[in-house]
């Protein structure tokens, strides 16, 4: 889930390619009802006996114990192999269009797309053991870019066990993975959450570290309990995944270094009652970035001064199952800290120093009938109030708008309709909607770029609308 | 960092070891797991561990009658029970479990104890009471009560369930399964296709509505 783009606009500009795509869900629609993914196979179930409506990957709590019970229940299936692609149709704003050179050539100005696909391995390994691993193909990295090839991704490696003792129900056990939040049933952060359709502008890769930022970069063993379906506690550790963990962070756009071992917690409050059940919980990670100069900011060295990352999160989660009707409503926030060791000549904004602060706050409403038809709509306001800031507006996508870090906020709304013809295919329309962005980088310099009219760009000028289909075999 | 490599990789050696695990087994394919294990660690997931759900998408199961429950699972073994819950939730589930499983599954449920709904619409209910033990008779139907073969205590008896305390959501969409489709079983399917026939939306409702507060 990881291969995102943060661009805006799209307007359906290509009916060969809106005929395409729908030839395409035609096609698909054809599959056999059964053609579904590995831990379909090994259950025999439907994908919305765990996918809340039928959304993926939004988890219900059958398939939350699915996942802290290690992926283990069910019938080891003879080819642990399971495969993911989205094909879709961008276009991009005037702010973000696409540079003349290389018509058709693009991710943005409307041409049918392969996004990304993934293969999935893993399942049921053992009574005890299982795993999710990803590896996933992305195809464009922004508007005029090349393929950017494969690499490692979302992986969770489990060993679990479930006892009854005097009236209690204990499930207990630990994850191996590449990156923090992967461990979580609930879906709190980037890894999983608020409209995570591969390829779109409507989950923007997180600007803190809790969120994305050391997705398939980091290593970490979370040690987890769940007591009475009722409170969870997980206590990680995690570290540069170089090493023998290399295999789980290869191929992701250069290594981010650790400097010391990170701590992670998580705790949940969880109940359920009648069709509905909710979730209340808390997250700490805290993690010393070593300090770097690429433009993305990622930081490539693994020595010299590094940024202390502490991120305290919070979440809430509603849910509403019962056949026709299907609710989520996801809330999280995100405020990040961060404490500079010390000079860094590389950093964008070494010259201002001092202590950053981000919060990320991100939201999100959906709907499913009879898991077939479906609206969401979300939102999220990224914030950095002080000059160290790490408010990282990426348009990489733009050929004339240039990345932007520095404080200031960026807001959106990310209304989206979508059917699901089949258990393992959804059709979606998705628009981003901006409406604020920053205005100044880090260094007091006015936002470049400039619309037909010599004006400055506004936030609409970023939208996007993404029309996809998201299949699963 | 060393040190937590070690770790790491003891982890992993440590959990890679000990394959079978049949007392905390979710294998539905192995035979050796006993049904309490699998009725605790695998049904439990959506039918309670004693067999109260909590969401009305899945039956309670505690209490049930042997017979019926055993039924119900061949049922879905052999894809004989089709409505939608039941295919998408149960086939997979089902398909591989042995007859021994299955009587285990069905001894482990009926010794539960079932504990009802409260009661939430004291009006509906008392609709639903007359169906339940009078049937419906105004001359232009005649519907037999719900206790002739549920029980008194509708607590069934063989092949006809245990229905006292069940979700009536669950109820509900059941009675219009067997209204409106031909996805239960030929011989409990053509008994209460007969039973909701002449009952409107409002008597199945009400019906539905009682019986899950009946203890």
């Amino acid at each position: 889930m990881k291969l995102e783009m943060n661009s805006s606009n799209i307007f359906i500009n290509s009916r060969r390619g809106l005929a395409a795509m729908l030839l395409a869900g035609g096609a698909l629609a054809s599959w056999q009802a059964s053609a579904t993914p590995i831990f379909a196979r090994q259950t025999g179930e439907n994908c919305l006996a765990c996918h809340a409506g039928g959304q993926f990957p939004e988890l219900t709590p059958y398939g939350r114990l699915f996942k802290l019970t290690g992926f283990t229940l069910g019938k080891r299936t003879p080819v642990p192999l399971a495969v993911m692609a989205v094909f879709g149709s961008t276009t991009n704003g005037p702010a973000l269009a696409p540079a003349a050179s290389s018509p058709g050539h693009t991710a943005s100005d409307g041409t049918p797309t392969i996004y990304t696909g993934s293969l999935f391995f893993g399942g049921k390994i053992t009574d005890n053991i299982g795993m999710l691993g990803q590896y996933t193909w992305g195809n464009y990295n922004g508007a005029n870019s090349d393929a950017i090839g494969g690499g490692s991704d979302n992986t969770d490696i489990r060993y679990a066990n479930r006892i009854f003792r005097n009236g209690n129900d204990i499930i207990y056990g630990m994850s191996l993975n590449n990156n923090p939040g992967v461990e979580d049933v609930w879906n709190s952060s980037q890894t999983w959450g608020y409209g995570v359709v591969p390829g779109s502008a409507g989950s923007p890769a997180g600007y803190t570290i809790l969120d994305g930022g050391l997705a398939a970069q980091a290593v970490g063993i979370d040690a987890y309990l769940y007591w009475n379906q009722t409170y969870y506690a997980a206590v990680g550790a995690y570290r540069t995944g170089n090493g023998v963990f290399s295999f789980l962070t290869q191929n992701n756009g250069g290594q981010t270094y650790l400097a010391n071992t990170s701590p992670y917690l998580r705790l949940a409050y969880t109940h359920e009652w009648g069709p509905q059940n909710i979730e209340v919980g808390y997250t700490l990670f805290d993690a010393d970035v070593y300090e770097g100069s690429d433009s993305l900011g990622n930081s490539y060295t693994n020595s010299g001064p590094y940024d202390e990352h502490r991120d305290n999160a919070i979440d809430v989660q509603y849910q509403y199952l019962l056949d026709p009707h299907t609710i989520t409503a996801e809330f999280s926030r995100i405020n990040e800290v961060i404490n500079p060791s010390g000079a860094n000549p590389n950093n964008y904004n070494a010259s201002l120093g001092g202590q950053g602060v981000v919060n990320e706050t991100k939201a999100k409403v959906s709907y499913t009938y009879e898991a077939r038809y479906g609206a969401a709509l979300g939102y999220y306001n990224f914030s950095s109030n002080e000059a160290y800031g790490n408010t990282y507006w990426q348009n990489s996508q733009a050929a004339s708008a240039p990345d932007y870090f520095g404080p200031g906020t960026v807001t959106a709304f990310v209304p989206e309709l979508f059917y699901i013809p089949l258990q393992n295919v959804r059709i979606g329309l998705q628009y981003t909607m901006y409406t604020q962005i920053p205005t100044q980088n880090a260094f007091n310099q006015n936002f470049t770029g400039s619309n037909s009219n010599g004006q400055a760009w506004h936030a609409s000028d970023f939208n996007q609308t993404f029309l996809y289909v998201w299949a699963a075999y | 960092m060393k040190k937590m490599t070690l770790i790491l990789s003891l982890a992993l050696a440590a959990t890679a070891t000990g394959c079978s695990n049949v007392e905390h087994s979710r294998d539905v394919a192995n035979p050796a797991v006993s049904g309490k294990v699998l009725a605790q660690q695998v049904c439990s997931m959506c039918h309670g561990v004693t067999g109260n759900s909590v969401n009305p998408t899945f039956p309670k199961l505690a209490g049930q009658q042997k017979d019926y429950l055993t039924d119900q699972l061949k049922f879905f073994r052999k894809h004989n029970r089709s409505d939608p819950a039941g295919s998408e939730y149960m086939w997979g589930i089902s398909r591989h479990l042995t007859n021994d499983q299955i009587a285990q599954l069905a001894d482990y449920y009926a010794a539960q104890t079932r504990i009802p709904d409260p009661s939430v619409n004291p009006s509906l209910e008392e609709l639903g009471k007359q169906i339940f033990t009078h049937g419906v008779n105004d001359g232009a139907r005649t519907v037999p009560a719900c206790e002739t073969c549920h029980g008194t205590d509708a607590h069934g008896r063989g092949s006809f369930p245990f229905i006292a305390g069940q979700h009536e959501d669950y109820i509900l969409k059941q009675l219009n399964i067997f209204k409106e489709t031909e996805e239960r079983d030929e011989k409990l399917g053509q008994m209460m296709k007969n039973e909701t026939h002449d009952l409107s939306s409002e008597e199945m409702k009400a019906a539905a509505a009682y019986i899950a507060t009946m203890p």
